[in-house]
C-alpha cells in the first residue's frame, strides 16, 4: 500500500465503524442465538433441553434433507445460468443506443420491480391445467403435448416452473449490471481488435468478455446468495418444491415443530454459504 | 506490400461532409503523411483505409483489391491508435502477438520475432507485464509493437507520438524513421505536426478542411507550397504574408522595388496594368539574411534601415521582427548578428525564393 492508500484505508475504516457495529449487533445476535438453538431441542412453550449434536446427526440421516440439497443445486444451476446468460444476451443486443431505448428498459426492468404476491397469481394462471395459456398453446395450437398437464401440481416440473419464473423475474437486473459495464468498454480496444484480424466472434471472447469477467462474477455470486436463501418465490408459487428454504420452514413451523432441527439446517447451510463465498471471492474474483 | 489508391473520397457525418473529396495514390513502400490542423479529417481518411469507418462515396483500393466493403480484419493493416488501443487484461507479450495467434502463426516463428521486436523497442523486460504498469512511453512503444510483428502490407499511424513528451517524442520519430528503413512498408501517418512530416515523409498530403491542399515531397511542399495555407502551416516560423504590388518590371512592397526578372520563382506572365496587380507575397524567416555577414549578389535584394522592433533569441539563431507596409515580418538570423532592438540593419533576401499570392484565391500566382 501506498501512504495514500493507507490513509484512505484508514478513513474509509473510520466511516463504516459504527455501521459495522450496528449491523453486527443486528446480525451477530440472531446468527449466534440460531447456532445455540441447533443444539437443543425447542418445545412450542419455549422450553429447550440441550441434545448435543443430536439435530444434525437427525438432518444428516434425513434422505429428504439430500433431496432437498438436490433441488436447490439444480435450482440455482438454472436460475444462475439462465439469468446470466439473458442478462448478458439482452445487454448485448441491445447496447447501441438506438430510438425509444428508454421505454424498452422500462419494460425490461418490469419484471424485476412488480410485487413478487401479484406475478405469482399471474404465473399460476398460466400454467393452470384447464384454462392457463400454457396448455393452450402447446395442446390446442401446437400440438406438441398429447394431453393437457398441471405443470405446477407434479413436483418435477414444477421445479422447472419456478427456475423459468426466477430467470423472468431476475434477468433485468442481471441486463443492468452487465450492461452498464458493456456500456464503458472502448470502442477502441474492439477497433484494436478488428485490425489484428479478429471478426466479431474473436472480438466477443477477447474484448468483451475479459471486460465483463468481473461484472459477470458479481451477478453469478449475487444470484447464488438470493437464490440459495429465496423462499417467498419458491413457496407462492410452488410451495411443493421443496428446495433447502422451503424444507427448513416445513422443519421449523408446519407439523411436528421442530426448530432445533430448522436452525442446525441453516447453520450447515450458511457455514458452506461463508467458506463458498470466500473461496469465490479470493480464487474467481481475485480480491 | 500494396499501393493505396483513394478515388474521390467523400465522408459524411448526417448532412456535414467532413473529408470532400479526396483522390490520392500512395505507391507501393512509401511514407506519406497525411498533415493538417486538428479537425481537417485526417483521422476520419486514415480510418476510412482501415476500414474502420465506411466512405460515403468514392473508392478505396489496396493493392489490387477494391476494399470498400472489405471488413477491417480482412485487409491486412496494421494500425497504432493515438492513444495505443492496447488490451488492458492482456500482457504485454500478449498484445504483441494477438495478431500473430490469430493468424496461427506456429510457435516458434512467434518467439523468433516476439524477441526481434522487443530487442528493437527495448521491451524484454516488460514481456510479463499489464499495460496498467507502464508508462506512457512504454505504452507507445507496445502499440508500436503490435503493429508491426504483424509484417502487414500497410501500416497506419494516428498521431502515435502526440501523447509523449517532446524529447521522447523526437526519439521515437526517428525510431519510426528507421523502422520504416527497415521493413519499408507502405505507411500512412497521420499528424497535425509539421516537424514530423517534414522528417518522416516521403510524400506529405496537407489537408484542409476535407480537402487536399497539396500533395508532394517535403521539399515541394517547403518550397514550392501552391497556396497560402500550405505555405503558413508547413515551415516553423511560419511563412511571412506581406502585401505588394506588382508591375511589369518590379514587385514594390512599401516601396521598395524588388526587380521582377530575378523572382524566378514568379511564374506569372500577364501584361499588368500601369496602377499594377494587388499581391500577397511570401517571404519565410529563413531566406533573410543579415547583410553584415553575407555578400549582396545580383539574386539577393536588400532591405535596407529595417528597424528591429522584437528579437527572441532561440540558441543558434534568433528571431527578430520589423515592420513592413504595415505588418509585422519575422526574419531568422543566425546567432552572430548582433543586433539590438531598435537598430537599423540591411536584411538581404533570396529573390528567388519569394512567391507571389492571388489575394483573393489564395492561391500561387
Ligand atoms: N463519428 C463522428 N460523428 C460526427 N462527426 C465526426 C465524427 N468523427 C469525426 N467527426 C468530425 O469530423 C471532422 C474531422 O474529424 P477528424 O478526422 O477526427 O479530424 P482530425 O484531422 O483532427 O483527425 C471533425 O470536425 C469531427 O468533429
Ligand atoms: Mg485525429
Amino acid at each position: 500500500m501506498t501512504p495514500l492508500e493507507r490513509a484512505e484505508a484508514k478513513f474509509g475504516w473510520k466511516l463504516v465503524a459504527p455501521t459495522i457495529l450496528i449491523l453486527g449487533l443486528l446480525i451477530l445476535y440472531p446468527l449466534m442465538y440460531n447456532v445455540y438453538l441447533s443444539f437443543f431441542d425447542v418445545q412450542l412453550n419455549g422450553y429447550k433441553t440441550f441434545v448435543g449434536l443430536e439435530n444434525y446427526i437427525k438432518l444428516l440421516t434425513n434422505t429428504d434433507y439430500y433431496s432437498a440439497i438436490g433441488t436447490t443445486s439444480l435450482y440455482l444451476l438454472g436460475t444462475v445460468v439462465g439469468t446470466t446468460l439473458l442478462g448478458l444476451a439482452m445487454a448485448l443486443l441491445l447496447k447501441d443506443p438506438f430510438k425509444g431505448r428508454g421505454l424498452v428498459n422500462a419494460a425490461i426492468m418490469l419484471p424485476y420491480v412488480a410485487p413478487v404476491i401479484s406475478v405469482v397469481f399471474g404465473w399460476q394462471f398460466l400454467f393452470d391445467p384447464i384454462s392457463g395459456v400454457v396448455n393452450y398453446l402447446f395442446v390446442d395450437v401446437l400440438g406438441i403435448w398429447s394431453e393437457r398437464t398441471n405443470l405446477i401440481g407434479n413436483p418435477d416440473s414444477a421445479l422447472w416452473v419456478v427456475v423459468l419464473f426466477d430467470i423472468w423475474k431476475h434477468a433485468p437486473i442481471a441486463y443492468l449490471l452487465i450492461l452498464s459495464k458493456l456500456v464503458s468498454v472502448s470502442r477502441d480496444q474492439y477497433e484494436a481488435a478488428a485490425i489484428d484480424g479478429y471478426g466479431p466472434i474473436g472480438r466477443f471472447f477477447h474484448v468483451t468478455l475479459p471486460e465483463l469477467y468481473f461484472v459477470l462474477a458479481t451477478v453469478v455470486l449475487l444470484r447464488l446468495i438470493w437464490n440459495l436463501n429465496r423462499f417467498e418465490d419458491v413457496y407462492l408459487l410452488a410451495p411443493n418444491v421443496q428446495t433447502l428454504p422451503i424444507f427448513t420452514y416445513y422443519q421449523a413451523f408446519t407439523g411436528v415443530i421442530d426448530q432445533g432441527l430448522a436452525a442446525a439446517t441453516s447453520v450447515i447451510q450458511l457455514a458452506v454459504l461463508s467458506v463458498f463465498i470466500w473461496f469465490y471471492i479470493k480464487k474467481i474474483m481475485k480480491w | 506490400m500494396a499501393a493505396i489508391t483513394l478515388k474521390n473520397i467523400i465522408k459524411s457525418y448526417d448532412k456535414t461532409q467532413v473529408v470532400k473529396g479526396i483522390d490520392l495514390a500512395i505507391e507501393d513502400g512509401e511514407f506519406v503523411v497525411l498533415v493538417g490542423p486538428s479537425g481537417c479529417g485526417k483521422s476520419t481518411t486514415l480510418r476510412m483505409i482501415a476500414g474502420l469507418e465506411q466512405p460515403t462515396s468514392g473508392d478505396i483500393i489496396i493493392g489490387d483489391r477494391v476494399v470498400n466493403d472489405i471488413e477491417p480484419q480482412n485487409r491486412n493493416i496494421a494500425m497504432v491508435f493515438q492513444n495505443y488501443a492496447l488490451y488492458p487484461h492482456k500482457s504485454v507479450k500478449e498484445n504483441i502477438v494477438f495478431a500473430l495467434r490469430r493468424l496461427k502463426v506456429d510457435n516458434d516463428e512467434i518467439e523468433r520475432r516476439l524477441s526481434e521486436i522487443s530487442e528493437m523497442l527495448q521491451l524484454e523486460e516488460l514481456l510479463d507485464r499489464k499495460p496498467a504498469d507502464l508508462s506512457g512511453g512504454q505504452r507507445q512503444r507496445v502499440a508500436m509493437g503490435r503493429a508491426i510483428i504483424r509484417e502487414a502490407d500497410v501500416f497506419l499511424f494516428d498521431e502515435p507520438l502526440s501523447n509523449l513528451d517532446s524529447k521522447l517524442r523526437s526519439h521515437m520519430r526517428t525510431e519510426i524513421g528507421k523502422i520504416h528503413n527497415k521493413f519499408g512498408r507502405t505507411s500512412v501517418y497521420v499528424t497535425h505536426d509539421q516537424v514530423e512530416a517534414m522528417t518522416l515523409a516521403d510524400k506529405v498530403v496537407v489537408l484542409h478542411d476535407g480537402y487536399i491542399a497539396q500533395y508532394g515531397t517535403p521539399m515541394e511542399i517547403y518550397l514550392n507550397p501552391t497556396n497560402i495555407f500550405v505555405a503558413q502551416f508547413i515551415g516553423s516560423p511560419s511563412m511571412n504574408i506581406i502585401e505588394g504590388t506588382l508591375f511589369n518590371d518590379y514587385l514594390d512592397i512599401d516601396g521598395h522595388h524588388l526587380p521582377r526578372e530575378k523572382l524566378s520563382n514568379v511564374a506569372y506572365q500577364e501584361t499588368i496594368s500601369d496602377s499594377g496587380l494587388k499581391v500577397k507575397v511570401g517571404i519565410r524567416p529563413d531566406f533573410f539574411n543579415d547583410k553584415a555577414f553575407f555578400s549582396e549578389t545580383d539574386l539577393t535584394f536588400n532591405f535596407n534601415n529595417v528597424v528591429i522592433d522584437l528579437i527572441e533569441p532561440m540558441g543558434f539563431d534568433k528571431e527578430v521582427l520589423f515592420n513592413l507596409a504595415g505588418g509585422s515580418v519575422k526574419a531568422r538570423l543566425d546567432l552572430r548578428s548582433d543586433i539590438t532592438l531598435g537598430v537599423k540593419i540591411d536584411l538581404l533576401v533570396d529573390l528567388s525564393r519569394v512567391l507571389i499570392f492571388d489575394p483573393e484565391t489564395e492561391q500561387r500566382l
